[in-house]
């Protein structure tokens, strides 16, 4: 395989996408990257910050036929967004509204609706090359670029499919309500329906009543991609929500009373995806039929030095896994929870030393510390943190950090302290933590903060 | 504050297990980034909690949108103009 075509198997008059109220098709799509793609400036790599997703794969596509690199921030924070300007000095951003990254050249997205659709044939890309970077956040302060080859993305594109049991040009409709720009959102909302000849619509819908009536814009047979937070709020808007053929969820494991729940409001499957984005998507299971998660096709389990790895031939190495498993058998595990360092709050992933290493780089923190009271997973349970700024107001702390971090790291609640209860070696426990935290609450309903 | 602004903002607070007291909420104060600090997770919390109680289904195309979550009266405005219960 040292090609793979930008698209999976359309006829020109078959609908790609639905933006802004009307449907794209694949010859018009064609016609519009061709142009986009002589348009986009000299560097070899871009930051794609369209918010659109009809946009967004738009440039994606171009930047595939041009041989530049999207890169993937893991947030939008300038200070995000600089880190990875100094790391691809050379590269450019891709808005369609919002601003870019400071001191590097901005690309704003023209209107692409005007051209013609043309009779032409589907680009082929080059199976090695760097199609993208997804960003995460590490543990040393830097972000960690992720390298997707295009035969990469596209082979787990694949396998995705089979497992689902929809095939290549079937009359699939895609609607999503998580974001275009993390790894997740690439598999399953852009590189999934566009390797398969399917439909997908460019909205991000958020509440319950925008997830209903986006449904209602696209045609059967109808896949949501989703979150369990999406989920939580459509299962409680007692809402009636369009005949669908299969929900998709991922960023936080559903119990498996919610995954009956979602079955009976939606009448159709949910499966669930397990990844992270060092490996994309890595597993997937019918919840309400099985407890353990079976790994796609082409992934194996291997125990490292360390921890439990998965490998695969388009991976470049062995991935340690974010998460506790046991595994069972070669192809299947149960997983039991975030490993050590690593949170998740809503399918944003970040180390807690990272988290702690931005907050005492703020001016004016003598010491300070990141803490996840709730070990459990639920996907939305907040962190807390504890600060030493004598000089400094919470209100300070907290705008300097949601310019560092991802907002949704924003500690809820930040305490303000005399003193962290560091042990003789420095070391913070989690028990000492923990108490602090009770004597945080106590001090707190007695009237001060 | 006026009793639904009162009644609401407990229902914020509940809802987000905010560590602040409900009466401490400005009526005006902006919820989301500044402010409260909510973002679209809360917000998302949120329209769950005000459909169960009002009646009322937040949508994301509805043009007042922004409005609405501008702050906690804006918000009681909203519900008071849609809720069905």
């Amino acid at each position: 395989m040292s090609a793979v075509p930008l698209l999976g198997p359309y006829d020109d008059d078959d609908v790609l996408a639905w933006q802004k109220g009307r449907a794209v098709t694949c010859g018009q799509f064609l016609a519009q990257v061709e142009i986009l793609s002589g348009l986009l400036p000299e560097p070899p790599a871009v930051i794609n910050l369209t918010e659109n997703r009809y946009c967004f794969l738009a440039g994606f596509a171009a930047a595939l036929i041009r041989g530049q690199t999207t890169l993937l921030p893991p947030g939008r924070s300038p200070q995000a967004l600089s880190q990875i300007a100094r790391l691809y000095p050379d590269s450019y951003c891709l808005s369609d509204g919002a601003a870019g990254a400071p001191g590097l050249p901005f690309f704003s997205l023209p209107d692409l609706h005007q051209s013609a659709a043309a009779r032409m044939p589907i680009p082929i890309i080059p199976a090695a090359q760097t199609a993208a970077v997804v960003f995460t956040s590490g543990s040393t302060g830097q972000p960690r670029p992720n390298v997707k080859t295009w035969g990469a993305l596209t082979i787990v594109a694949r396998h995705t499919a089979v497992r689902l049991g929809l095939g290549a040009g079937e009359k699939i409709s895609i609607v999503a309500t998580v974001p275009h720009a993390h790894m997740y959102g690439l598999e399953t909302s852009i590189m999934l329906p566009t390797q398969h000849g399917w439909g997908l619509h460019a909205g991000r819908p958020l509440f319950a009543e925008d997830v209903r009536s986006t449904l209602a814009q696209v045609p059967p047979r109808r896949v949501l991609v989703t979150t369990p937070l999406h989920m939580r709020a459509c299962i409680g808007s007692a809402l009636r929500f369009p005949e669908l053929e299969l929900v998709l969820s991922a960023t936080a494991p559903l119990s498996m009373d919610m995954a009956r729940e979602a079955e009976e409001l939606f009448l159709a499957p949910v499966q669930e995806i397990y990844g992270f984005a060092e490996a994309g998507s890595v597993a997937m299971r019918h919840t309400t039929a099985t407890h353990a998660w079976r790994l796609l096709d082409g992934l194996s389990l291997e125990q490292g030095a360390a921890d439990c790895c998965v490998q695969a031939d388009y991976l470049p190495r062995p991935i340690p896994l974010p998460d506790r498993i046991t595994p069972r058998g070669a192809q299947e595990f149960v997983l039991h929870g975030r490993g050590g360092d690593v949170v998740n709050i809503g399918g944003h992933r970040a180390s807690l030393g990272d988290l702690t290493l931005r907050l005492n780089e703020i001016e004016g923190v003598e010491d300070g510390v990141f803490f996840a009271p709730d070990e459990r997973d639920t996907g939305n349970a907040r962190l807390i943190a504890f600060v030493v700024a004598p000089e400094r107001s919470t209100a300070q702390i907290l705008s300097a950090l949601r310019n560092a971090i991802d907002p949704v790291f924003v500690p809820r609640p930040l305490y303000r302290v005399a003193s962290l209860p560091r042990n003789e070696t420095g070391k913070l426990t989690r028990e000492s933590l923990l108490g602090l935290v009770q004597a945080c609450r106590a001090r707190f309903s007695d009237g001060g903060p | 504050m006026s009793p639904l602004e009162i009644e609401v903002a407990r229902l914020i607070v509940q809802t987000l297990n905010l560590d602040i007291d409900p009466a401490h909420i400005s009526p005006d104060d902006p919820l989301f980034r500044e402010g409260l600090g909510l973002d679209s997770i809360d917000a998302l919390e949120l329209s769950l909690a005000v459909a169960r109680c009002y009646g009322y289904h937040l949508r994301s195309d509805d043009p007042d949108i922004t409005a609405t979550f501008s702050s906690l009266r804006a918000l009681c405005k909203s519900i008071e103009k849609y809720r069905t219960k």
